[in-house]
């Protein structure tokens, strides 16, 4: 079953928003979260995801708690406004827990949250921490029965001698309830540390994948997965490689992707082989041996990887670049956008201050024309791949009036900067956005500040 | 981030050097050298660092180290001055060990189902043994080359089985003072512990060369002393070595001493580090028996370490 699709030939957003482009801007919508200089820990935000409709979207915080916005209905009074997204449900997905074969703490931060495809009234998502994926079933409750038998209206039970007369319990409104229940528990089956979920377009099984294993899982059953990739050596002292992320294709349900420290991606078939183990496709760009350097592995390394909706392409991140892949060429990558090359020169002290290490997200929009990816300085990047056009802008509370334009923003790298414009020495590298998320259909965006959550929409002009 | 005993040094410049041959690209190399090794032994100190940092930064400290063994001889004979060299050495030892140690400190602290991303040290002995002749000749210090015509015979010698010999040494080292090979539950006395002090290690490390060798004082090269404690290395696991210990001031002008001056008497002779080895310790008897997850231990070390010279300066 090909799930359901997103994509759309010559509909949905076709462009950025550069300004001066015939299209449309960006503009601010809204901000979730604290405005406190004081951050605290458990407030960052770990993961952002839209539903497949769009009208629901879930971020995960370090704290491990789950919170879910639902877009609501368009103004009449405003029509050429979007609606706004609302609280629609809070709930703690994850705890901390206690490691008492190996003494360690295990981490309540939600790694990554994925929906299911939705089937019924209620909505189903995935969430995961770095050894626990949980099923998590939100569904609404807007009515309540009245006018039992066997118990009052306390709930005290009845004396069932003392009942003289029945009568059928009706159902009575009620103040929206949103429940958040855990349906499944998924536990016990990572030995390292889980970095991807990624539902199956079958509706039926997913993978988790962590460090040197990768899982296939039904979605009814708990106490069994498959491994499907286990890239651990026999002797761990050999081991130079480790999986940075892994995903579904989104209509070949036997197909799925998987990106190494290396700067490699394999994708497998399942038909082929129970253990994929053995890639049918490997892809990898030889390396430039002009930009060599000491830190050429580090930047190599995959952080997300995320296919089209259509399924013929792929998305990787690595440090400073994003790469869209055509899955039948595995030698080179089609289009390689620069994020932040910049700071290529400044690599030495982002390893010292660990910055290197960040892992920054990708994402596509409903379209697949666009793609968009965070940096620092609560900057993120977008790219038109039919225009080749790209623009920058700010996730700030300064630039966050109700429907204001945000304004391009630049970084100047030559030795001349010009107004308004920042330079390389003079960016927050506290201020990452590693998380983002595209609407699946509208220009509608996420982006997850630190502890805050901005959304920005289009304004057509 | 940096330690405190370090002297940070910062490139000339904050930019990439993809030059080998820039003057910049050493300085560089042996930054980011002492950065990937303090960010690799902190890694490991925490209860359960992450897999990918960690596998990256080893992979980064290999690459460092690699490129380090592999710089062009002639910059190293023309320009460069003998610390810079004897700061390779040093480089080798502290990669190794320190690595070692934090492989170990990392195994100590988890039960035998956490991952250990032990480094393979394979790069580095392998660059000692198949290093060109004039790069092993060019990385020893000025002083001993012109004091020793014979070393760079010796050197040159590919066919040289030193590996074989030292871990042949090494093997009859343990089984004579443990009673038995390498086993999985294994005692601490290691040829790692040779290096357990600042001036301790030199000379154990010299007397088992000595051994080896038939009592030819000849100052062995750098690359081979690093591919001999790779071998030690890579052999044992377990010790309760601190990296304090290792990164006390490892003076390599001992490689260059007249090893004659030194003996076999191993009595002190003149060589102040004899009387560091037979100083008698102030804690109980030795014990080679110290389970392999036993928390750390100086004193022990301290003891076994008595105990191994003696047994050496009896044979």
């Amino acid at each position: 079953m090909a799930g359901e699709l997103l994509w759309k030939r010559g509909e949905g957003p076709t462009s950025l928003g550069v300004a001066g482009g015939n299209d449309f801007q960006w503009c601010f919508s809204q901000v979730k979260g604290a405005i406190d200089e004081d951050v605290a820990e458990a407030d960052i935000i770990s993961t952002v995801e839209f539903n497949y409709s769009g009208e629901l979207l879930a971020t995960g915080d370090k704290g491990g708690r789950v919170v879910i916005f639902q877009h609501e209905q368009e103004s009449k009074n405003r029509p050429h406004l979007r609606g706004e997204y609302n609280v629609y449900s809070t709930f703690q997905s994850h705890e901390p827990e206690f490691d008492y074969l190996k003494s360690l703490e295990i981490e309540e931060k939600i790694n990554k949250i994925r929906w299911l495809p939705q089937q019924n009234a209620a909505h189903f998502l995935l969430s995961t921490n770095d050894k626990t994926i949980k099923l998590w079933k939100i569904s609404e409750r807007d009515k309540r029965a009245e006018g039992y038998n066997l118990k009052d209206e306390d709930g005290r039970l009845r004396d069932p001698f003392r009942i003289t007369s029945l009568r059928v319990p009706v159902l009575m409104p009620m103040d929206l309830m949103v429940e958040a229940s855990p349906r499944r528990i998924f536990a016990n089956a990572h030995t390292y540390h889980i970095n991807s979920i990624s539902v199956n377009s079958d509706h039926e099984t997913y993978l988790s994948a962590d460090d040197l294993r990768i899982n296939l899982w039904h979605l009814e059953i708990t106490d069994r997965s498959f491994n499907i990739v286990d890239i651990k050596p026999a002797n761990m002292e050999e081991l130079t490689e480790v999986i940075t992320a892994a995903e579904c294709h989104p209509h070949q349900c036997n197909v799925f992707v998987y990106s190494s420290s290396k700067g490699t991606i394999r994708l497998c078939d399942m038909r082929a082989a129970a253990l994929c183990d053995r890639h049918s496709k490997f892809f990898e760009e030889p390396e430039d041996p002009s930009s060599r350097s000491f830190f050429s592995e580090i930047i190599s390394s995959i952080s997300d990887v995320k296919f089209s909706h259509s399924g013929r392409y792929m998305m990787t991140r690595d440090y400073l670049s994003v790469k869209v892949w055509d899955l039948n060429m595995e030698n080179r990558p089609v289009e390689t956008y620069q994020v932040h090359e910049y700071l290529r020169s400044k690599l030495c002290s982002l390893y010292e201050n660990d910055c290197i290490f960040d892992k920054f997200e990708c994402c596509w929009n409903g379209s697949d024309s666009a793609i968009m990816t965070g940096s620092y300085n609560n900057f993120f990047r977008m790219f038109d791949r039919n225009t080749r056009r790209d623009i920058t802008l700010e996730a700030s509370r300064e630039s966050s009036k109700p429907r204001a334009t945000l304004k391009p923003r630049k970084v100047s790298t030559g030795g001349k900067r010009k107004k308004d414009e920042i330079s390389v020495d003079s960016l927050d590298f506290n201020k990452k956005i590693l998380h983002t998320a595209w609407h699946p259909k509208d220009n509608v965006i996420a982006v997850a500040a630190t502890n805050n959550l901005y959304i920005f929409q289009d304004k057509i002009n | 981030m940096i330690m405190k005993a370090q002297k940070r040094k910062l490139p000339p410049e904050d930019v990439e050097v993809s030059d080998r041959g820039s003057p910049f690209w050493e300085s560089q190399r042996q930054f980011v050298f002492s950065v990937s090794l303090n960010k690799y032994q902190r890694g490991q100190e925490l209860p359960e660092p992450s897999l990918r940092r960690s596998v990256l930064i080893a992979n980064t400290l290999r690459q460092v180290s690699l490129e380090g063994c592999m710089a062009p001889p002639e910059d190293r004979e023309v320009s460069q001055p003998p610390c810079s060299s004897s700061s390779a050495v040093q480089e080798g030892f502290f990669t190794a060990a320190a690595i070692h140690h934090s492989s170990v400190m990392f195994a100590n602290s988890h039960s035998a189902l956490a991952s250990c991303p032990l480094l393979s040290l394979n790069y580095l002995s392998n660059c000692a043994t198949s290093r060109s002749p004039a790069s092993c000749h060019s990385n020893v210090p000025q002083s001993v080359k012109d004091e020793d015509e014979d070393w760079g015979s010796m050197s040159m010698d590919p066919d040289f089985s030193l590996s074989a010999a030292i871990s042949s040494i090494l093997t009859a080292l343990d089984s004579t003072i443990d009673g038995s090979p390498q086993a999985a539950q294994r005692t601490p006395l290691r040829s790692l512990e040779n290096l357990s002090g600042p001036s301790e290690g030199g000379v154990a490390w010299v007397k088992q060369g000595v051994r080896g060798y038939g009592g030819n004082w000849e100052p062995q090269d750098e690359c081979r002393v690093r591919e001999s404690s790779m071998e030690a290395m890579r052999s044992s696991y377990l010790t309760d070595l601190t990296v304090e210990d290792l990164f006390q001031d490892i003076d390599t002008s001992l490689l260059e001493r007249d090893m004659g001056v030194l003996g076999l008497r191993g009595s002190g002779g003149g060589y102040p580090a004899g009387d560091d080895l037979l100083r008698p310790s102030s804690s109980s008897s030795p014990s080679f028996s110290a389970p392999p997850f036993s928390s750390q231990n100086h004193m022990r070390e301290g003891l076994e370490l008595e105990h191994l010279m003696e047994i050496l300066v009896e044979s």
